[in-house]
């Protein structure tokens, strides 16, 4: 009981526009077949499944149902969670901890190039009754929540771009990544606004990809074939989702949960013992307000002028998306936050190739559910 | 479900019609009936921690205890933030923007989203901008969100 947990393998299939050649059921597949590669380990060992996944996003009603074949989970515990996948890991670490079971797997993919109407599905997620009458883009939100963001802390819109512009460079040495690209603050400035004062290139575009991830208890963690890459701490909180009464301008559902996380860590302060960053940049101001949240910025102005002066570049001295983030990957639906994982995982073991960090010991991963949701998830790893 | 065949044997097209009933329930049917028979805009307030919730709610968020006090708000507010669309609900490109605002109206401690009307000069709004809520006509007004036009700029 209560033994640690490690990740001791990750399949990452590359992120692309679209997928038009692979099902949902392939794509979970291949990722699975490379999760089990990395860890050394045959499916049939596994003991538990979790997969993460919304009904309306696959188009399909009750998606539970259609997991378990591609994943080797026939016949066994599994079911889904429709939440992003860093709900699906801390779901692994619960059942992992509880002692029950031993080896977990989680998965999240993204088939968003079969949605012909995504903006008018997540409509569907606003209040029936008070909100979704006004018949706005959901995009909307995420415009009067940047708006408000920088009135109240002094960030400005080239910060904001300057958000892009590092993480689609980021993505420049990143093979999973989808939409690569050497960009400029001004390049992205000169895009036009879709809900101002949020610009059309300040929007993470959509991908196709999937990524499984494989958990294990310390006792089966340890065999010299596995890296295992040790989970620290996981936080997951929900502020109020209700428009009228949630907070605005602070992302108060990260604050709370990565104080669970630095809780469970050990963290006293993120900044020093924290060396790397992967966090939810859906929109350019989230990585911003996400940041500030997770507490590396006691004055939110701050966390604008870092990504002005490159210390959250790669090079600089807090590297945050050196995977290129959702901007530079794609948005990947629910499999946003174990791309951002994913990359930890493979910073932490020294695997990262040309985006290498010269000291990577502990990671944050962070996710956010997207507009309208205040649902967010913190996994911090360490070597 | 019928399929329509897409790009040879890749893709095919389906839907899913949902249609579903939305309850307003005590608390909402509270807001819409003031809205609807008198045009006032009603809200319930939290004897524990103080919020003043428009439009009003059965029980409290925070405190988690039932909201029995009701108060009315003024249709006079401030813009807390504000936004243009220059996309439609599904995405399509507008060719004039569309105005948004959250509202914080006199007496509440809450927001409100809705359109901002009229706007033709968009540097004239900003956080702070005073505004008054535009209230459909009795014979207009069915009980709804909509029954609330928007918000028009304080001069």
């Amino acid at each position: 009981m209560n033994e640690r947990v490690a990740i001791i393998g990750v399949g990452v299939m590359a992120a692309r526009p679209s997928s038009e050649h692979l099902s949902f059921k392939e794509m979970m597949f291949e990722a699975a077949q490379k999760a089990y590669a990395d860890a050394g380990i045959d499916a049939h060992e596994v003991e538990s499944f979790v997969t993460c996944a919304e009904d309306l996003t696959e188009g399909i009603s009750i998606f539970d149902e259609y997991t378990p074949d591609q994943l080797g989970a026939v016949q066994k515990p599994m079911h889904t969670l429709t939440q992003d996948g860093l709900y699906g890991i801390a779901d692994a670490v619960m059942q992992l901890r509880s002692g029950l079971v031993g080896l977990v797997v989680v998965e999240a993919h993204s088939k968003h190039s079969n949605l012909e109407n995504p903006n008018s599905i997540l409509n569907y997620a606003l209040d029936p009754v008070y909100n979704r009458p006004l018949d706005f883009n959901p995009h909307v939100i995420a415009g009067l929540e940047m708006n408000g963001f920088l009135h109240a802390t002094g960030i400005t819109q080239a910060q904001c771009a300057q958000v892009v512009a590092k993480n689609r460079t980021h993505a420049l040495k990143n093979i999973a990544a989808a939409y690569p690209m050497n960009l400029r603050a001004e390049d992205v400035q000169s895009s036009p606004y879709l809900c101002y004062p949020l610009r059309d290139a300040e929007m993470a575009k959509s991908a196709d990809g999937c990524v499984v991830v494989v958990l294990a208890g310390a006792s089966r963690a340890q065999p010299s074939k596995s890296r295992p890459v040790w989970i620290r701490g996981v936080g997951f909180t929900n502020d109020s989702p209700t428009l009228e009464s949630r907070d605005w301008i602070d992302a108060q559902y990260i604050r709370a949960a990565a104080a669970m996380a630095y809780g469970q860590a050990g963290i006293k302060d993120p900044v020093a013992e924290i060396d790397l960053f992967e966090v939810d940049d859906a929109y350019a101001y989230k990585e911003l307000q996400h940041l500030v949240a997770l507490g590396i910025y006691p004055q939110a102005v701050a966390a604008g002028r870092a990504v002005e002066n490159g210390e959250s570049g790669a090079a600089g001295k807090m590297p945050v998306n050196v995977s290129g983030g959702s901007l530079g990957i794609g948005h990947t639906l629910e499999a946003s936050g174990l791309y951002r994982l994913a990359e930890i995982v493979c910073q932490l073991r020294g695997e990262a190739g040309p985006r290498q960090l010269p000291r990577a010991k502990v990671g944050l991963a962070q996710s956010w559910r997207g507009v309208p949701t205040t649902s967010g998830a913190v996994v911090i790893l360490g070597r | 479900m019928a399929g329509t065949q897409l790009r040879h044997i890749a893709k095919w097209r389906g839907e899913i019609p949902i249609e579903s009933l939305y309850t307003a329930g005590i608390g909402g049917q509270r807001f819409f009936k003031a809205l609807k028979e008198k045009g006032k805009l009603v809200g319930t307030r939290c004897r524990r921690c103080h919020q003043v919730f428009v439009p009003s709610r059965q029980f409290c968020e925070r405190c988690f205890v039932e909201l029995t006090e009701e108060v009315r708000a003024q249709p006079d507010g401030v813009i807390k933030s504000f936004s243009y669309a220059y996309i439609d609900h599904n995405g399509g490109r507008l060719k004039h923007p569309v105005a948004s605002a959250l509202v914080q109206l006199e007496g509440a401690t809450t927001v409100m989203l809705h359109r901002l009307l009229e706007v033709k000069d968009l540097s004239r709004v900003s956080i702070g901008s005073r505004v008054k809520a535009v209230i459909k006509p009795k014979g207009k007004r069915i009980g709804s969100i909509l029954d609330i036009e928007g918000f028009r700029l304080v001069e």
